[in-house]
């Protein structure tokens, strides 16, 4: 018995339709074998077209459907669900992408419609040998992990424990925070930094359903939405938690100083065993061996001896701990912009010339300066300040994109300077103000009031070659006043670089392991730009914050509570239901190679020794195909992309070359 | 009907072949112009030329002696957000000046340029006394009298050449020159 | 033992004579051989692309092919005719039309530009070539003591972008290091010094020259090191100009760096060129001292 395929050539408006000839294709179609019904119709995807659809299945008996419009993508889904309503199983359904791949591609419209032929005959033979398919049901495991601990993994962890749901989070430095722990006020409404975060660490903290790892680092990750499992390296802190009590008599003590290159942005030290800051959570110290006496030399052991719980341990070693896991967010924020790349800004070689966190560290009370600004000899107070917008940024020599943040920062460090060296000249030199958020536009007002110099100008050279008077022992920042058109020099006493967020220096190695993908700046790729920001292709792995892009804290935050609230609704929902493409191995054709074994990149194939086969775990296997094509017996079959299927989509692709066979169904 | 290209036409057209981003793509941030050491002596700073060139000011720009002053450092192009050629915008600009011989009879640059090209066609090499004439009364007495000299001084020195040098396969020369420009006799 | 074609250029017939000799001695004492163009022509300078890009693509493709013919490398000790030749080179490579254009024209000189050698200037046949470490083992007579501005100019950097941080290239400074001298921190070190606004807008490279004369004494140099005949004149044969029109006190001898680095090697000053300056080098020939 034959198959009765219908055919429905979609216009989608202008954008099918403008390129390709859809009456003639739909006309061509109907007469192809085995289609009993073709049509073309503006927007096969609306609710009038999916009824198109259901109708012509109950009334002319069709037993496959092919629609020829844009993506899988986009609307395989829809489809699928009108084959359903129409009595068919959703898999006797296939998508011809006549749009992507064909009236977008190309503005030849004979060379369209031909190509449009070719994909709607490909699918219509595939669409012959498919086979009715039940989804896999997958439960979900209620645990979510998150990767990192600044601001977007917080807020997510929070949204997550305090709906009751379980969480892991892994943050790689001793303490949560992220670099919002950094700052000192937050623009636009300068609040501090520190007082609205901490109360949120010490929740993530304190929370039953969170358990925190810090100090630690995910190390490898297996699995699929719903049941992953994360290889979470502990790295020693040479302290016993549980022996702690966090009074810090251990750092007090110790003789080894170091410059923290972390926390300080290199303007202070710490000691070998430390906290970054104060308000770290958890409260335990980190020791750091390659800077400790007694790693050195056996010598030493202060914090040890003084420590009034015993809580040091010298022999602790790296723990690994498998977690089970559902979901994952990934929450790893941003590395600032090494101002060292534009060697004209005499970043590290002029001493008085600062990045952006180097100030907010020196602005921030609890900071190496106790908040007061002075220069690097920790004590003249500058009586002139030049703020560099656009550092690294919008430069196709080092990143092409806008910054988002650094305007608003930059006016915010114009402001402190104002507020704390009251007689200071400030200049900003900037290329455009961007201040989209809410109350940004009143800020940079506000600046404006305070006497803020703004030169329109890309800062060109900062030096101290001196050349005209009032030059001497001076930064001279030399730029364009485009506004004016003239070149300035303006002799300041210290510069800062507004530098920009990019990616993390191993974002494409974390994005590897999760199995997702990166931009070619670094950062995270989200499943759509505009209409899902926080997921990725990857089922079951999120993204949230900075490292999806450079953005302010309460973007971040949203995005963190967006992704959990994502996670949510699959936990609430229990079970997924995932995609029969899978592979399967007929025991009777198999002889036992086990070359299949090893090529599994999802490790899904098991191999009975008692039987001498192999056998696919269905749950694990993502459908790749691999297995099918390297089975040296032919022995393994994947659902929904079998040998019939494909070579016949092959023929149909080839219809106006082959000799005209009718495939036996 | 084929319609009269504008003034940033005709440019982008003259930098189609460079190996530099087109004008339309900058984003007036200055860099050039802070970056550029002569900037001070231009009446209007690259920048602005380009900006200018953008809104078709044709007779302003190439007026202007913005072009001239260009020492072709190549500063601005190596820093150039945009990638624009900078540098190799001001070559164009004064080919263009060249070509449809727009300048001063007195202005240097260009006099001189076309001294120097001439004088290779001829010989295949350059020849420094024959290019004097060309700047030696345009800065003043005082100036003359100190080039003068300074060229006495070379010229003891064995640092000047007497005899105007030549290349040997002369004739092949002038005709592989001919062959991207009928030139004539040069 | 290395073999280059070698492009001496103009200025390196008569204006600037002691850098051929300097150059052409002390790559014959580092087992470099430098084998002269025959009937090299003018590459044209910055002053032929102010007329017309196509011809001078075309003086350039002349020495080029010829250098192939030749079958080695080009080095050229000028930083314009290296970067004429760098370019001419790179362009005609990628460029198949202008390839074709150009051959057209060189055919009448018997000649092909096929794109088979690579162009380098005189200063990266030291640094790489012969090496900083094989340098520091040759030199018998180290500058000690002695103060050198390492002045790049402005052809040697740019715009090679890709070059080794255009912005902030140390191997000038290590090569001096290496012969024994010290490089002193020159702020102006890669900012032009007028080029030809000598000849077409005097006050402008006069201003350059200045400043530039102005920061090597601030760095307390005691001699200006160049790498191009344009630079090296304009620095040197206007400061008595430069003292005039600023009321400044100049006396910076510029030398060439190839005439340090024989110095250096223990090769006579006579042979180096030196004694044709127009500011005295003699009292720098003291620092060329066999260490004791």
């Amino acid at each position: 018995m034959s198959e009765k395929v219908g055919v429905y050539v979609c216009h989608c408006g202008t954008n099918i339709a403008g390129t390709v000839d859809v009456e003639e294709v739909s006309k061509w179609a109907g007469e192809q074998p085995n289609v009993v019904c073709s049509r073309d119709y503006k927007f096969m995807c609306s609710s009038l077209g999916q009824e198109l659809i259901e109708e012509d299945i109950k009334e002319q008996g069709l037993t496959r459907i092919v629609v020829a419009a844009c993506s899988p993508h986009m609307h395989e889904k829809t489809f699928r669900g009108a084959t359903e309503r129409g009595g068919l199983n959703p898999y006797l359904f296939e998508m011809a992408n006549i749009r992507e791949h064909n009236s977008w591609a190309t503005n030849d419209k004979e060379a369209a419609t031909q190509k449009a032929k070719a994909l709607i005959d490909a699918a219509v033979e595939r669409v012959i040998h498919h086979q009715p398919l039940e989804p896999i049901p997958v439960e979900i495991n209620p645990t979510t992990l998150i990767v990192g601990g600044g601001i977007a993994g917080i807020t997510a962890a929070l949204e997550l424990a305090n709906a009751g749901n379980h969480v892991v989070m892994v943050e790689r430095e001793p303490s949560i925070g992220g670099h919002m722990a950094q700052l000192d006020k937050t623009f636009p409404t300068l609040d501090c930094s520190a007082c609205i975060l901490t109360p949120k660490m010490v929740d993530v903290g304190q929370h039953p359903n969170i358990t925190l790892y810090t100090w630690s680092e995910v190390e490898d990750i297996s699995g699929y939405i719903g049941n992953f499992k994360a290889t979470v390296r502990k790295k020693a802190r040479y302290v016993i938690e549980e022996l702690c009590t966090g009074c810090g008599i251990c750092e007090e003590k110790c003789p080894r100083k170091v410059v923290d290159e972390v926390f300080e942005a290199g303007l202070a030290q710490r000691k070998a065993i430390y906290r970054p800051f104060p308000q770290a959570v958890p409260k335990y110290p980190v020791l750091d061996p390659p800077n400790c006496t007694y790693f050195e030399r056996g010598k030493c052991k202060a914090c040890q001896i003084l420590c009034p719980t015993g809580a040091i341990d010298f022999e602790q070693q790296d723990e690994l701990i498998e977690i089970p896991v559902g979901n994952v967010i990934l929450a790893t924020g941003y590395d600032l912009f090494d101002s060292k790349r534009i060697p004209q800004y005499g970043y590290g070689r002029l001493a008085n010339v600062f990045t952006s966190l180097e100030f907010e560290r020196m602005v921030n009370a609890s900071g190496p300066t106790g908040g007061s600004i002075v220069l690097r000899d920790g004590e003249t107070v500058p009586k002139s300040v030049a703020i560099i917008h656009c550092v690294g940024s919008r430069d196709n020599n080092y990143h092409e994109y806008c910054s988002k943040v650094c305007c608003m920062y930059s006016l915010k460090f114009a402001h402190l300077v104002h507020e704390r060296v009251p007689d200071a000249e400030v200049y900003n030199f900037y290329l455009d103000i961007r201040t989209p958020g809410k109350g940004y536009e009143e800020f940079y007002n506000r600046l404006l009031e305070e006497g803020t110099h703004f030169i329109r100008g890309r800062a060109a050279d900062i030096t101290d070659a001196a050349r005209l008077p009032g030059e001497e022992g001076k930064l001279i920042v030399q730029a364009e006043d485009t506004l004016i058109g003239k070149q300035r020099r303006v002799p300041v006493d210290m510069v800062i670089l507004s530098a920009g967020m990019e990616a993390r220096h191993d974002s494409v190695d974390v994005s590897l392991m999760f199995g997702m993908g990166c931009d070619f700046n670094g950062f995270f790729t989200e499943r759509h730009p505009k209409l899902d920001p926080i997921a990725t292709m990857t089922e079951g792995v999120f993204i949230a914050g900075a490292c999806q892009g450079p953005k302010d804290i309460p973007d971040s935050v949203a995005q963190g509570a967006a992704a959990a609230a994502r996670v949510g609704g699959l936990i609430s929902q229990g079970t997924v239901m995932m995609e029969p493409v899978r592979a399967s191995i007929n025991k009777e054709a198999c002889s036992g190679c086990r070359i299949c074994n090893d090529l599994c990149p999802y490790n899904a194939i098991i191999f009975h020794e008692d039987q001498k086969v192999s056998e696919v775990i269905t749950a694990l296997c993502q459908g790749c195909g691999t297995c099918v094509a390297a089975c040296p017996s032919s022995a393994i079959t994947g659902a929904h992309f079998t040998n019939d299927q494909v070579l016949s989509e092959i023929e149909g692709l080839l219809w106006d070359v082959r000799e005209r066979q009718a495939v036996p169904a | 009907m084929v319609k009269k290209p504008t003034f940033s036409e005709e440019v982008a057209n003259l930098l189609h072949a460079s190996h530099g981003e087109p004008l339309k793509t900058c984003i007036q941030c200055g860099t050039c112009s802070g970056t550029c050491p002569v900037a001070e002596f231009m009446d209007y700073t690259p920048r602005r030329l380009i900006a200018m060139i953008n809104a078709n000011l044709k007779e302003e720009v190439l007026e202007s002696n913005t072009y001239w002053y260009c020492a072709s450092c190549f500063q601005c192009t190596v820093r150039c957000p945009s990638e624009i050629d900078i540098a190799g915008l001001m070559y164009a600009l004064k080919r263009y000046s060249i070509w449809k011989h727009l300048y001063d009879e007195d202005a240097v640059g260009p006099v001189f340029s076309e001294t120097f090209v001439k004088s290779i066609l001829r010989s295949g090499r350059s020849y420094e006394p024959v290019l004097a004439p060309t700047y030696i009364f345009s800065y003043g007495v005082r100036e003359f009298l100190n080039e003068a000299h300074t060229a006495t001084t070379l010229m003891l020195k064995g640092r000047l050449p007497i005899l105007p040098p030549r290349i040997k396969r002369l004739d092949n020369f002038k005709k592989m020159a001919n062959r991207i420009i009928p030139m004539g006799e040069a | 033992m290395k073999t280059f074609s070698y492009f001496p250029g103009c200025s390196l017939e008569k204006m600037a004579t002691s850098y051929h000799q300097s150059s052409v001695q002390t790559t014959k004492a580092l087992d470099i051989d430098l084998q002269e163009l025959e009937d090299w022509n003018c590459c044209g300078a910055t002053t032929y692309f102010h007329v017309d890009e196509l011809l001078a693509y075309t003086l350039v493709g002349r020495n080029l092919a010829m250098a192939e013919k030749a079958g080695h490398d080009l080095v050229a000790p000028c930083s314009a005719c290296f970067k004429n030749a760098y370019f001419a080179n790179s362009y005609l490579k990628e460029d198949e039309d202008l390839a074709n254009h150009i051959n057209y024209a060189l055919a009448q000189d018997n000649l092909q530009f096929s794109g088979t050698i690579q162009v380098k200037h005189l200063m990266e046949v030291f640094v790489d070539d012969v090496g900083y470490d094989t340098l520091q083992e040759r030199v018998t007579h180290p500058l000690k003591d002695l103060r050198v501005a390492p002045y790049y100019g402005c052809q040697i950097v740019r715009p090679r972008k890709d070059h080794e941080d255009v912005e902030n290239p140390r191997f000038f400074e290590e090569l001096i290091t290496a012969i024994g001298a010290d490089p002193v921190d020159f702020a102006n070190r890669l900012r032009c010094c007028g080029g030809s606004l000598l000849i077409t807008s005097r006050p402008a490279a006069f201003q350059l020259i200045y400043e530039l004369l102005l920061n090597a004494q601030h760095s307390q140099a005691d001699v200006i090191a160049t790498a191009c005949p344009l630079c090296q004149t304009n620095l040197e044969c206007y400061q008595m100009q430069i003292n005039q029109e600023f009321g400044t006190d100049f006396k910076i001898p510029v030398l060439y760096f190839t005439q340090l680095i024989g110095l250096a090697l223990g090769l006579p000053p006579k042979k180096l060129g030196i004694g044709t300056e127009f500011v005295s080098a003699d009292h720098i020939l003291t620092f060329a001292k066999e260490p004791a």
